[in-house]
């Protein structure tokens, strides 16, 4: 039962814990391959797309954990 | 003949990202093992090293059965996930907005709460556990970065060099010294291997998708630099906002 609980407090803290993070690159992944297949997005742009919006992603996920910080602080 | 360009970064991510969770399980077992000895300590590190062996042995050869696309597009996806955690992480506590990891208070923290209990007939058994639950939570990680990173042809060896070798220093550093690392600048690691991971989960999700990156493998070394810059960017972003905070004062 402890090895079952360990892992499954493992997983959580690796996949669930920043759920924004893992939807948003799941998200964008997924996203990134419909704009391929239906050739909405040049195959020559899309590695750029990619980056651009991961770190997008990032981005974002640094601001709202920031304001949560502050929000936290001011109580 | 594998690729310097790709088993430099693997090796350095994998070691890099091992040493920091090697870290914080060492802490957890010098802490088991300095209040209730030895003993907990070494057959809770044992039972957890062979259920992270069982794991692998289980779960690696169904890696192989996986189509290469498909493959690196699951790898990808967790490197981003793993990486972009990390490095947001790592941003906040350079920016200021989140304290800074501290192994000595680790160590602290479960020495105490191993002594609140060393009275009870379950004591031993309760610091057992607690170094197994360690090597546990920070083993399936460095399993996890280890497969991940090096999920490509050829590149599993050097990936799983760079995880062996930060074992091998940081529990020969902290059989040497004694007690909690607390010099390693865990915090400059995080952001360096938050940076690699992030860099190899781009690349290796544009190689799933078919649609690869101008100059090869060379390319993981500039999506990685592009990370750092963003990250310290983004970490100096967050000190000019908290300071500009009157509430954060």
């Amino acid at each position: 039962m402890a090895v079952i609980t360990a892992l499954g407090a493992t997983l959580w803290k690796m996949f669930a814990a920043d759920l924004f993070l893992t939807l948003g690159a799941l998200a964008t992944v997924a996203g990134l391959g419909l704009l391929l297949h239906f050739a909405i997005l040049p195959a020559r742009q899309a590695p750029f797309v990619l980056a651009a919006v991961i770190l997008g992603v990032l981005v974002t996920a640094i601001n709202l954990a920031m304001v949560k910080e502050i929000r936290k602080r001011i109580g | 003949m594998v690729n310097l360009a790709a088993a430099a970064p693997i090796v350095t991510a994998s070691f890099l990202a091992s040493a920091v969770e090697v870290v914080e399980a060492f802490t957890i077992v010098l802490a088991v093992s300095v209040v209730s000895g030895v003993r907990p300590a070494t057959l809770g590190t044992a039972a957890a090293l062979a259920v992270l062996a069982l794991a692998v042995a289980i779960f690696g050869p169904l890696i192989a059965a996986i189509p290469v696309h498909g493959l690196q597009i699951v790898v990808g996806v967790l490197l981003l996930v793993f990486g972009l955690g990390w490095l947001r992480k790592a941003v906040l506590r350079a920016g200021g907005a989140l304290p800074l990891h501290d192994e000595t208070t680790a160590f602290a923290e479960e020495s105490a709460a191993l002594a609140a209990t060393a009275s009870r007939k379950a004591a031993e058994w309760i610091a057992g556990m607690a170094a197994f639950k360690a090597v546990l939570l920070e083993g399936t990680e460095v399993v996890f970065i280890v497969l991940a990173v090096g999920a490509r042809p050829g590149l599993l060896l050097p990936s799983a060099i760079g995880a062996a070798a930060a074992c091998a220093l940081v529990l020969a550093v902290g059989m040497a010294l004694r007690r909690p690392l607390a010099r390693i600048p865990e915090n400059s690691l995080k952001f360096a291997v938050g940076a690699l991971l992030s860099g190899f989960g781009v690349f290796w999700c544009a190689e799933g998708l078919g649609v690869p990156f101008p100059l090869g493998d060379w390319a993981i070394l500039a999506l990685v630099a592009v990370f750092l810059l963003y990250g310290m960017g983004m970490a100096a972003f967050v000190r000019y906002v908290l300071a500009r905070t009157p509430a954060w004062r």
